[in-house]
């Protein structure tokens, strides 16, 4: 293994501790314990949660923001993508094909909708002033470890930067915003909870 | 304002420390600030000053958490937007989470990851709780609850005289001598709370539900020592108070040995002792607890009322508050009971949990140092109900009828604002 190999499992590592460090902290901690009589199911409103409440049919900041919310689902997406690849790489499984070529066309795809949210983020005062360097920061590193998980594919040579990229990201992620990649499902839970107890969710006709 | 002791500071991030579980933890840490909640906000509609957003809100709770709670905020302050608790933050908190919320949750519901940001206004509300920072018209609200035992501080005599009174009224108009507003009875199946709006501003609203209690032949009782159901420390933020208020009507209705607590027409006091009390008081309610709108559905559902079709004529829509539809859960009731009886019923777009708040919820009533934002954020509520084109507007919350009359009034709408037991009475079938 080379050194930038070596580099970006470490960093990986630290990676992985920081976000299991903050997953047990959350199930430790455990939900909250509500002694109100429930008036609806919980476990409903939890799957409700994670799928009917985040489509654009119901949720507002969806479907007023659709080409946003389509931008961050790609973007999601390709970063998932983008660390199927790391691993790939790693075992040395890339090959010159049809299909990692698809691959990289839909990490070129995710980058672009990157840089649409980072511009978006620059432009739009209301955004500006709501960001701290952290946002700038995240989605810089994000989208260009997508970029080059794209380039790594078509041009294997360019190995080391993909790796350096891939391990500043990783070292990056207990810094920031990055967390929400566990606490995102933790929200998600206790919505679920929240709204299922009380039999908000799921939603009933009028 | 002077600078803030260290003990108040302290104070204030009291709220973050021994955590009893992952919720609020989870919420501080999710938002990422993608700023699409601000179109869910009636306050970011009405000025569309980015300012009042609720990513906003959200960050400025978060930002102090992130200052003394996480590593990155502790060394690299400016990276994270971690803030220092000082008085130019605190100042800003009381504007953002006293000032321009009212918790009505309705961003919690479209927030594209899930962040509860009403539950993260009202712990920064508890933190300037704890500071001393409430604003003092709705801190003087609490404090007339919890020395008088109700947040108008009507004495117990006046309040006695008005049930009298309301009782006179209600045998006359039902010719029924039988037609009684009991007060104080013990071992009755319900016990029945008021808002204190009620006896001091609307007593007809109390002997309307004591009109559909006679007409469906309940055992009820109102208590003259503890009635208030409204509990606006739940909105100050201060849990001790919430707790002493609420442990007043849960050992009344011990005491009254009362089968059922029916709440009254509030959505907040709903939420607070439906919702709240029992993690207040650390105990599961050895009574039930119904909201009105609950009994009255069941009333016509077991076929103990029955009710005029042809009694209101005008043409009526329905606005949900916030505390009892998106907190509550209670959302097709007042529409079966109004459906029942109402023929030009028109719903308002949107509705139901995605119902605007109009703008009189989360303390904003009491708080007249933000009238002029209130009646500004109320242009939304008066849109909506313009297009319905309806009359009569009814509404299961007494804080939601004075906002939405004085809507009413400041927008020309020349509205009839009503209760639900105010309009279901109105079409009462005494046999």
């Amino acid at each position: 293994m080379t050194y930038y190999q070596w580099f970006s499992i470490l960093a990986l590592g630290v990676c992985v501790i920081s976000a299991a460090w903050h997953f047990i902290r959350l199930v430790r901690l455990g939900k909250p314990e509500d002694f109100s009589l429930a008036s609806g199911k919980e476990i409903p409103a939890i799957v409700y949660s994670f799928t009917g409440a985040m489509s654009p049919a119901k949720k507002e900041s969806a479907f007023l923001h659709l080409p946003t919310y389509s931008a961050g689902m790609i973007y999601h997406l390709g970063t998932f993508a983008a660390i199927a690849i790391f691993f790939l790489e790693l075992a040395g499984l890339i090959s010159q094909t049809g299909i990692f070529y698809a691959g990289a066309f839909m990490l070129l795809l995710s980058f672009g909708c990157g840089v649409g949210i980072f511009i978006k983020r620059l432009v739009k005062p209301g955004l500006r002033k709501l960001s701290s360097p952290d946002d700038y920061i995240s989605n810089i590193l994000v989208t260009l470890f997508q970029l080059s998980a794209a380039i790594v594919i078509m041009i294997p040579s360019t190995a080391p930067v993909y790796y350096l990229l891939a391990g500043l990201l990783a070292l990056y992620f207990p810094l920031g915003k990055l967390k929400h990649a566990v606490y995102f499902f933790a929200a998600r839970y206790h919505l679920g909870i929240f709204y299922g107890h009380r039999n908000v969710w799921p939603p009933k006709p009028l | 304002m002077a600078e803030l002791t260290k003990e108040q500071t302290g104070k204030g991030l009291q709220v973050f420390e021994n955590l009893k579980d992952s919720k609020l933890l989870t919420h501080l840490n999710s938002c990422v600030h993608c700023g699409l909640c601000a179109e869910s906000c009636i306050y970011y509609l009405a000025s569309k000053d980015d300012r009042l957003t609720p990513a906003r809100k959200v960050d400025i709770v978060s930002s102090v958490y992130r200052r003394y709670f996480t590593v990155a905020g502790q060394i690299f302050p400016s990276l994270v937007n971690a803030r220092n608790l000082d008085e130019t933050t605190a100042n800003e908190m009381v504007d953002l989470l006293f000032g321009a919320c009212t918790m009505c949750g309705r961003c919690t519901m479209h927030c594209s990851v899930g962040v509860d940001i009403g539950y993260i206004v009202r712990t920064g509300r508890a933190m300037l709780s704890n500071m001393g920072m409430v604003p003092a018209t709705l801190q003087s609200t609490v404090i007339a609850a919890v020395e008088t035992g109700n947040n108008m501080g009507i004495p117990t005599e006046e309040f006695v005289a008005t049930i009298e009174w309301m009782e006179e009224e209600l045998i006359d108009e039902v010719q029924n001598p039988e037609a009684k507003i009991p007060l104080d009875q013990r071992g009755k199946n319900v016990l029945y709370t008021l808002n204190p709006r009620e006896p001091k501003f609307f007593p007809l609203s109390i002997s309307a539900m004591a009109k559909i209690f006679f007409a469906a032949g309940e055992s009820w009782t109102l208590s003259s020592r503890m009635y208030d159901i409204t509990n606006y420390a739940f909105f100050s933020g201060n849990k001790n108070e919430s707790l002493l208020i609420a442990k007043r009507l849960f050992e009344e209705t011990e005491a009254l040995q009362a089968k059922t607590v029916v709440l009254a027409e509030c959505g907040h006091g709903s939420r607070a002792f439906r919702w709240e009390a029992p993690n207040y008081l650390d105990r599961k309610m050895p009574f039930e607890i119904k909201t009105s709108v609950e009994v009255i559905a069941g009333y016509i559902r077991e076929g103990k009322i029955k009710l005029d079709p042809e009694k209101i004529k005008q043409s009526v829509t329905l606005h949900d508050p916030c505390n009892l539809v998106r907190h509550g859960g209670i959302i097709q009731e007042q529409r079966y009971i109004l459906k029942n009886f109402i023929r030009n019923f028109i719903e308002m777009n949107p509705c139901g949990t995605d119902n605007y708040c109009c703008g009189g919820g989360g303390g904003q009533l009491a708080m007249s140092e933000y009238n002029d934002r209130r009646m500004k954020i109320a242009a939304i509520k008066a849109d909506q109900i313009k297009a319905t084109g309806a009359k009569i507007v009814v509404t299961p919350c007494h804080n939601c009828v004075d906002q939405l009359t004085q809507i009413s009034q400041s927008f020309k709408l020349g509205l009839q604002i009503k209760t639900l037991a105010e309009i279901v009475a109105e079409a009462l079938i005494i046999d």
